[in-house]
């Protein structure tokens, strides 16, 4: 049996249907994430595991135990939300010791967990600070070491690094994965941002209006995306109808084809290489992605994108006639 | 841009002038024993010893003191409860709360405490007891400045989401709101506080009707020295303003601190 | 999860509140209204004819408009010069006058009333200075009328107006002044063609809580006039208080009168903040 299981949840708001019979089973220890666009579901079910938000129908189990219909106090799940949510007016430490006490623990042990959990984020001195006196980095910090200082049967983590900058939240995507391996916490995240996504998950769920759309390790998700919708929110694939991909590859295809930017090869000369398919285009457009440059390409009619990396020597002008080339592996079924 | 800039000024100025000339000549009026030509004169503090020594008037301030810290507390309570309900449970009842609060400035003034009188005057003990009726009627009285209050106050914090967080913590939804939230909002709802204090400390029109002679505030006690002696009465004036002024400071600089620390 | 509804107890302190002094109260009063004077039960609009058909109640019901519309106007016109003024100047003196502004709002009621009564008086200050030096219109200043009371309610509601206005004034933004300038246009071009009708919600806002606040106001006439001063407040109150017969159904219907204008005063400034989208 699985540590968390949800039996065919289905929630509505008002006519709204925002999960439409959902099955998931989560494992113990895993790092999972729910990855969708917003007003996917994924939030709502996330929610209905704490016990904020009560299901239509179905069941939840964690831990061999049914919690659908309990209390959130009650749960044993800990919980970090995108606004972080600390107690203003409490000090980080009372922040900390405020589950703690009310599950009347002694103070030594109190004082223990508290010391322990703002050492493994990294807060030592700031004891005493007020959220108000602290960067939004630090602030999520707190919220996190809230979380585990509880010892939770499982960590929520509900879009935790949205209202954060850029560049911090790099940082901080690690620092939530180390933590994950060290304590062994089972921990589900939930975020809109497939980059996130990939970095920081054992386990992705693609949620898309009310359903997942397709689950699996991030490598998974992915190069074999399943669904159209998978291929254009994970990797900005290249999506083509059967009629047209046949007609480029010069080989039949039964069903859509989605083919990610970067495996289409560039060149100004023809390509030598039997196992490929080759074809002749016209650059309509270049946008530079970073050190990525994204190429238009008319090829018959049909746009192309494919993306090279910014390197002087290989850019193509816009109207230059290009050769390109796809392996079969890389075109995906959908 | 330079001459608008300076006739700005002098609008200012000029308004500010028109402001302070009757509190200036109260002032004035109550340190001088005679002002019938340009200049008063012979200066005096005695109406200001008068009155500092009578004991009639340490009384009425400290039963306007009272009067407006009884409702003011019971009203911010049942707000509070209130607020718990919709805020928590019945977000779809807030907009009647709401109806039920803006009331109150459709009888504003003399309407409502003559309702109030009218009806409770004839009914049986306790509910024809004058202190009584006045300290209800003060309650929906403030009662929009109080609602306002909690309710700003609370989505200025986003108690929503604190109380989650507090679920999440092993709170109950009344333990997260009345113990973690409602201490988080009350520096806010201070200067809502603060304003019905004002409001009711310069009340006549309610006490006078409700209560009559039977209750004497300040107000009520200036009413009396009016008829008495022209300086005292401005004495009593100018003490019971600055006593509000001191209220509506206090207001003032929570509101400024809340600023600052946001 | 909690089916128990135990929670709905945290309503009842509220609910009995509004319910005793506010709805019962309110609703006792617009019912006595119709019961013909002097009896317990029946049905009658009398106390309203009554109202609008005697001198003495016309009477009472043109001054309170009059009193009030006049000095919701100049009120509203003196918190305009002072709002823009404040808006087109930055600096220290718009934080002295914010302070004063907040500091006369609570001179009012009774206060007020004396010290007018100390400056316009029968032996007032100016009044003094006035027959001394035969400066006539000193000398007989009609403070105890229409007039003077209206003198004293342009006083309370100046500063109540000019706190409601100066927030609006920060819808004005510069760039709007400059793009003015730029096509043409004058400071006066400028403030009537795109300044007032901009602001014209918050203008017509203000203008209802002046009209209810003046509309209401009884402390300040009663200390000034007592009874003799024909009010809508002042008639509301004798009705029920004072050595005069007491009349509670015809009292109750100009109880409902007033309230009837204060309703229409409070609903177009809802209507307007609505519309605002605020």
């Amino acid at each position: 049996m699985s540590y968390i299981e949800f039996k065919n949840i289905n929630k509505f708001y008002g006519s709204n249907h925002v999960l439409k019979g959902i099955n998931l089973k989560i494992e113990k220890g895993q790092f999972v994430t729910l990855l969708g666009p917003s007003g996917c579901g994924k939030s709502t079910l996330l929610r209905s595991l704490a016990g904020l938000e009560e299901v239509t129908d179905g069941q939840i189990i964690l831990d061999g135990e049914d919690i659908t219909k309990k209390e959130p106090k009650d749960r044993n799940i800990g919980m970090v939300f995108q606004q972080y949510s600390l107690f203003p007016n409490m000090t980080v430490e009372e922040n900390l010791a405020f589950g703690l006490k009310l599950k009347k623990l002694p103070q030594e042990e109190i004082n223990e967990r508290i010391k322990k959990a703002i050492k493994i984020v990294a807060l030592e001195g700031k004891e005493k600070s007020y959220p108000n006196n602290l960067s939004g980095g630090q602030q999520q910090r707190v919220a996190l070491a809230r979380g585990i200082v509880m010892q939770p049967k499982v960590l929520l983590l509900d879009e935790p690094l949205s209202a954060i900058d850029a560049k911090l939240r790099k940082s901080l995507q690690l620092s939530i994965r180390e933590i994950h391996d060290k304590l062994g916490l089972t921990t589900i995240f939930v975020t809109h941002d497939q980059d996130e996504a990939m970095v920081m998950s054992d386990v992705i769920h693609l949620f898309h209006d009310g359903i997942i759309e397709q689950s699996g390790t991030p490598v998974e998700v992915y190069t074999r995306p399943v669904t159209s919708f998978a291929a254009s929110f994970i990797g900005n694939y290249n999506i083509f109808e059967a009629d047209k991909i046949s007609k480029i590859t010069g080989v039949q295809w039964e069903k859509q084809v989605a083919i990610r930017p970067e495996t289409i090869m560039m060149s100004r000369t023809p390509i030598e290489n039997d196992d490929r398919f080759k074809m002749e285009g016209i650059i309509k457009e270049h946008i530079a992605r970073g050190n990525v440059l994204r190429y238009t390409i008319d090829v018959n009619g049909i746009e192309i994108y494919a993306d090279a990396l910014f390197r002087s020597a290989s850019i193509f002008n816009d109207n230059e006639k290009v050769y390109l080339s796809i392996a079969e592996r890389n075109c995906v079924c959908i | 841009m330079d001459t608008n800039k300076k006739s700005s000024k002098l609008a200012i100025v000029v308004i500010i002038a028109y402001l302070l000339i009757p509190l200036v000549m109260t002032l004035i009026y109550s340190l001088f024993e005679e002002w019938i030509d340009i200049l008063p004169r012979n200066f005096t503090l005695n109406a200001y010893i008068e009155i500092f020594s009578d004991a009639v008037f340490w009384i009425s301030v400290g039963r306007t003191i009272l009067i407006s810290v009884v409702p003011i507390i019971l009203c911010t309570i049942i707000v509070l409860l209130a607020m718990y309900v919709t805020y928590i449970y019945k977000p779809e009842w807030d907009k009647y709360i709401q109806i039920l609060c803006t009331i109150p400035y459709a009888v504003q003034g003399v309407i409502l405490p003559i309702c109030v009188l009218a009806l409770y005057t004839s009914v049986p003990k306790p509910f024809n007891n004058r202190i009584f009726l006045l300290i209800s009627t003060y309650m929906i009285v403030i009662l929009p400045y109080i609602y306002q209050g909690i309710r700003n106050n609370l989505q200025g914090i986003g108690a929503k989401k604190i109380i989650e967080a507090a679920q999440m913590l092993g709170a109950s939804k009344f333990y997260a709101f009345f113990r973690v939230v409602v201490p988080n909002i009350m520096n806010g709802v201070t200067v809502s506080i603060m304003l019905s204090m004002a409001i009711i400390f310069g009340d006549f029109v309610i006490v006078n009707t409700l209560a009559g002679g039977h209750f004497q505030t300040a107000q009520m006690y200036l009413y009396d020295v009016m008829k008495k002696s022209g300086q005292r009465t401005c004495a009593v004036i100018i003490v019971l303003f600055l006593i509000t002024l001191l209220i509506s400071a206090c207001a003032f600089f929570i509101q400024r601190k809340k600023k600052e620390e946001a | 999860m909690n089916n128990k509804k135990t929670y709905l107890f945290a309503l009842i302190p509220f609910l009995v509140l509004c319910i005793l002094f506010e709805l019962i109260p309110i609703i006792y009063t617009s019912v006595r209204s119709f019961v013909p004077e002097g009896k317990d039960i029946g049905f009658t609009f009398e106390n309203y004819i009554n109202i609008f058909s005697k001198t003495l109640y016309q009477k009472a019901i043109v001054n309170s408009l009059l009193i009030s519309i006049l000095s919701s106007i100049i009120g509203l016109i003196v918190a305009f010069i002072g709002a823009k003024a404040v808006h087109e100047s930055k600096g220290k003196l718009n934080n002295i006058f914010m302070s004063i502004l907040n500091m006369v709002s609570n001179f009012s009621g009774v206060p007020l009333a004396f010290a007018y009564i100390i400056m316009f008086g029968n032996v007032g200050v100016m009044t003094m200075i006035g027959s001394n030096y035969g400066i006539e219109f000193l000398a007989n200043f009609p403070l105890y009328s229409v007039w003077g009371l209206l003198l004293i309610y342009v006083y309370f509601q100046i500063p109540l107006s000019t706190l409601l206005l100066i927030p609006a004034f920060d819808a004005i933004r510069k760039e709007w002044k400059e793009s003015n300038a730029l096509l043409g246009g004058t400071n006066f071009t400028f403030w009537t063609k795109i300044g007032i009708p901009i602001l014209m919600p918050s203008i017509l806002s203000t203008f209802s809580v002046l009209f209810a606040n003046a509309l209401a106001a009884y402390a300040s006439a009663y200390a000034l006039l007592m009874n003799n001063v024909s009010l809508l407040p002042i008639r509301l109150s004798e009705q029920f208080v004072g050595d005069l017969v007491q009349r509670p159904e015809f009292g109750s219907a100009i109880a409902v009168v007033l309230i009837v204008f204060m309703i229409i005063a409070i609903m177009i400034q809802n209507k307007l903040t609505v519309k605002k989208g605020i």
